[in-house]
């Protein structure tokens, strides 16, 4: 019995000894051929964090650059990323939709929450009345802008009519000069990411291909512009990524209302209607610019914003809306076949000039293109959670149904990450894309 | 609006619990083979009439899990919280003095899980936590024909529970995540029966088979909370119910007595776990978005070897060490945060004394571990590495007249 204790105390001994948490390995931190000591983002609305069809604070703190950057962070990159961010006074910034039910039939509403950071509007005559945003001064990490195309980089006149550009600029509009190029390479910087040129076709697309300020980039054009943008962020040997622009046809603003459901809708109405009619480009030859009426199919894509209650009005004739060639579907709310078939190529265009101009300067590339391609083919499984691209339950496109949720931003860093990893051999981790929610449910 | 869930919950793994005496699991858990004390109830019931004494007994151990995760790509680890479990063991063995026969009573844990990552965890959309338990109440009788074969067998009923949540990718203003929380518990019935054969005075011999225990779950307590807005796509609260297969083991012992202060013990166990298919839950109340699940496990049979000799140090102590390799029961593929399950080794050791003459008491330390598993699990796409280390000390009072 006196050994016992001493027994006791050795059984003890080892429990103490071996009682520790598992250990599992990760690699160790390293930047690889890159140096992340100041990584500047330079883009678009989605680069800025724009989401539910706004620029608010909470979208600007989950955009993907903020997220790649504090992944960075903790290999030893930058110990800072600054945005451009509106204050928590003005957090709902140029305001923003909010789903806050659904209707009987299971359609979303949305409802406006009001912008706070609109200082005025400024007219140019001859161009036409911008909104002007609260001036952001400070340093500034991310250059997202809403709205800008590849084809505005190097227009000094830029700063006065995008509001979420002069909002940067020191000088108010109209008296900005600045290029955006310029302003983005004004301060050195080690490593860049790059994801402008979407709007040179999203821009035409999402209008309907009807907009007249909103033309398709010329393809030589963008070509031009891309390799000085790329050259001119390189030119201090910077390493950097780049991201393809997708394919405008694997987003909910033009996959969500389709001509067969506002048809079925018409039909259970009116049994008698057959088709909807809608105007539509003649060809898609690009010189080809004549639209004519015709029966709608389900190549024809329709905006997410189309407001359904127009279909079958009649007009000052009596005509119903929608339902007759003398009354089609504008084709402002109509991405018909041919404008798809348009887009399409000129997508293809800009994104082999992305993969081949990335790809001479060694830079690391995401494929938007094929990510979203894939998504809308097959889904997508991460931790357990099925996302698609589809609108609101998809759980990655937001509530505008072309920008993201911060889910869909969490795993647009991860994808950047990853090509940045395999292309400089750097060991930044990836994000946990179960700590991001996807549409804010009321 | 259609929102899909990943198929619904999984439950059951590499669940099982061998801690079943003091004495056994000092020694690698062997003890089919050999007359220990009333753990044969369990070990091999044909051992039961062998026993030189009638017993009253009860044990415990509790039981560290220590699980962690590293996200594929990440560099953040993620641990189970520190829950304690408590699988526990009373025997009974009673028969008249010199009788051929004896009676025994046993009431153990063979299955169960305590699984807590919490609400935050990469994987919570799988699980985040569990709580299973099975208790077998085990009946027996066992006979000796002569001094070298006895048989003995036991009717089992299990009573088991679970309390399992998740989390539901569903975001509101005021919660991150919708939860589901499923906690119900059922019955299922089974046998134990075994052979044991004294070959020698050094030499013993045990065979036993422990009969898969399938247990039901009806009308479980579902409870879902989700956003306002898509209550009425989650009825709640809602029933469930599910059916779990609680495999069947065959073991095979020997013990060897080299000289009188040493006792060598080996152990063959093979389980079932190929009966383990695919896991269904079926709700009381479903919506096109919250459906019937079916879930493939398609588990493999596992496998025990184990190992231990006992030392008698002095008239009243006796010291014990052991160890062994366990096979995984989940494929590739398959493995889940519910118990991750993975091929193990482990060592153990026991320290025994006779604190009275009618009275031993029993301690007992093991330390396991499960190999580093890195997997990409196919049903919920989690993709990453899991590591487990179990410490398990533990503690029984036999009382033997």
């Amino acid at each position: 019995m006196k050994n016992f204790k001493n027994y006791t105390y050795i059984l003890l001994a080892a429990a103490l000894i071996t009682a520790c948490k598992p250990v599992i390995q990760v690699p160790a931190p390293s930047a690889g051929s890159a140096d992340f000591t100041r990584y500047i983002s330079v883009g678009n609305s989605l680069t800025a964090g724009y989401a539910d069809g706004g620029l608010y604070l909470a979208g600007q703190l989950n955009s993907y650059p903020s997220i790649i950057a504090a992944q960075m962070q903790t290999i030893g990159g930058a110990s800072s990323f600054t945005q451009p961010l509106w204050s928590d006074a003005q957090a709902s910034g140029t305001g923003y939709q909010k789903l806050t039910g659904f209707t009987s039939t299971g359609s979303p509403i949305l409802t406006a929450v009001a912008a706070t950071a609109v200082r005025g509007t400024v007219t140019i005559p001859g161009v036409g009345t911008f909104p002007m945003f609260t001036k952001y001064t400070g340093n500034i990490d991310n250059y997202g802008v809403p709205g800008i195309k590849l084809n505005d980089i190097d227009n000094g006149f830029y700063g006065n009519v995008n509001g979420y550009y002069e909002r940067m600029l020191p000088g108010n509009s109209p008296s900005n000069t600045t290029t955006y190029l310029d302003f983005v390479t004004a301060k050195p910087f080690t490593f860049f990411t790059n994801w402008l040129g979407n709007n040179d076709a999203l821009g035409y697309a999402t209008s309907g291909g009807a907009s007249p300020t909103d033309p398709l980039t010329d393809k030589a054009v963008f070509q031009t512009k891309y390799a000085a943008l790329i050259a001119k962020l390189t030119a201090n040997g910077q390493k950097g990524a780049c991201a393809t622009i997708p394919d405008v046809t694997t987003i909910p603003y033009f996959t969500t209302v389709t001509v067969g459901a506002i048809l079925a809708s018409v039909q259970a109405a009116n049994p008698a209607v057959t088709g909807l009619y809608i105007n539509a480009r003649t060809s898609s030859d690009p010189n080809v610019t004549t639209y004519a009426p015709r029966l709608a199919t389900a190549a024809d894509l329709i905006v997410l914003t189309f407001p359904t209650s127009k279909m079958g009005v009649p007009n000052g004739s009596g005509i119903p809306y929608g339902l007759h060639p003398l009354n089609p579907i504008e084709t402002q709310y109509v991405l018909d076949a041919n404008e798809v078939a348009m887009v399409k190529d000129y997508v293809n265009s800009y994104n082999n000039t992305i993969k081949s101009v990335a790809t001479s300067k060694g830079l690391a590339v995401f494929d938007a293109f094929a990510f979203l391609t894939s998504l809308k083919a097959n889904g997508l499984l991460i931790n357990g959670v099925s996302l698609s691209s589809g609108y609101i339950s998809g759980g990655i496109f937001s509530l505008d149904g072309v920008h993201l949720t911060p889910r869909g931003y969490s795993i647009v860093a991860n994808q950047f990450i990853s090509a940045i990893n395999t292309q400089y051999g750097s060991t930044i981790p990836t994000v946990n894309v179960s700590a991001y929610n996807g549409v804010t449910f009321p | 609006m259609g929102l899909l869930l990943s198929p619904f919950l999984g439950i059951a793994q590499g669940f099982q619990v061998n801690l079943h005496g003091e004495k056994q699991i000092g020694m690698g858990h062997t003890g089919t083979g050999l007359l220990q004390d009333g753990a044969s109830v369990l070990f091999n019931p044909g051992a039961v009439a062998m026993l030189p004494e009638n017993y009253l007994q009860g044990g415990i151990n509790p039981l560290f899990f220590n699980s962690s995760f590293l996200l594929a790509g990440s560099n953040q680890q993620e641990n189970v919280k520190n829950n304690i479990a408590t699988p526990f063991n009373i025997y009974g063995v009673w028969g008249p003095k010199n009788a051929k026969w004896k009676v025994g009573m046993g009431i153990y844990t063979p299955f169960g899980g305590l699984t807590d990552w919490g609400t935050n965890w990469s994987g919570k959309y799988a699980l985040e936590s569990l709580n299973l338990k099975a208790i077998y109440f085990q009946p027996t009788i066992s006979y000796k024909f002569n001094d070298v074969i006895s048989v003995g067998a036991g009717f089992v009923i299990d009573y088991g529970s679970v309390v399992l949540t998740k989390a539901i990718p569903l975001s509101s203003s005021s919660n991150p995540d919708g939860q589901a929380e499923l906690k119900g518990s059922g019955s299922g019935t089974g046998f134990n029966v075994g052979v044991f054969i004294k070959a020698s005075p050094k030499f013993t011999i045990g065979l036993d088979y422990r009969s898969k225990v399938q247990t039901s779950i009806n009308d479980g307590d579902a409870t879902f909370t989700v956003p306002t807005s898509l209550k009425s796509s989650f009825p709640s609260p809602n029933t469930f119910s599910a059916s779990i297969p609680l495999p069947a083991t065959a073991s095979i012992g020997l013990g060897y007595t080299p000289c009188p202060k040493w006792l060598v013990a080996f152990d063959f166990e093979w389980v079932n776990w190929d009966v383990y298919k695919s896991l269904d839950f079926t709700y009381g109340q479903t919506t096109s978005t919250l459906k019937n699940t079916v879930s493939p496990r398609n588990y493999q049979d596992a496998y025990d070897f184990r190992g231990g000799v006992q030392y008698q140090a002095d008239k009243d102590v006796f010291v014990r060490l052991g160890g062994g390799y366990a096979t995984t029961a989940v494929r590739d593929g398959y493995v889940t945060p519910e118990a991750p399950d993975a091929n193990r080794v482990y060592g153990t050791a026991g320290l025994g004394i006779k604190a009275a003459r009618h009275l031993d008491i029993d301690i007992a330390f093991e330390y396991e571990h499960l190999m580093s598993r890195t997997q990409t699990n196919i049903e919920s796409n989690l993709s990453g590495t899991f590591q487990t280390n179990v410490f398990i000390p533990g503690i029984s009072i036999a009382y033997h007249w």
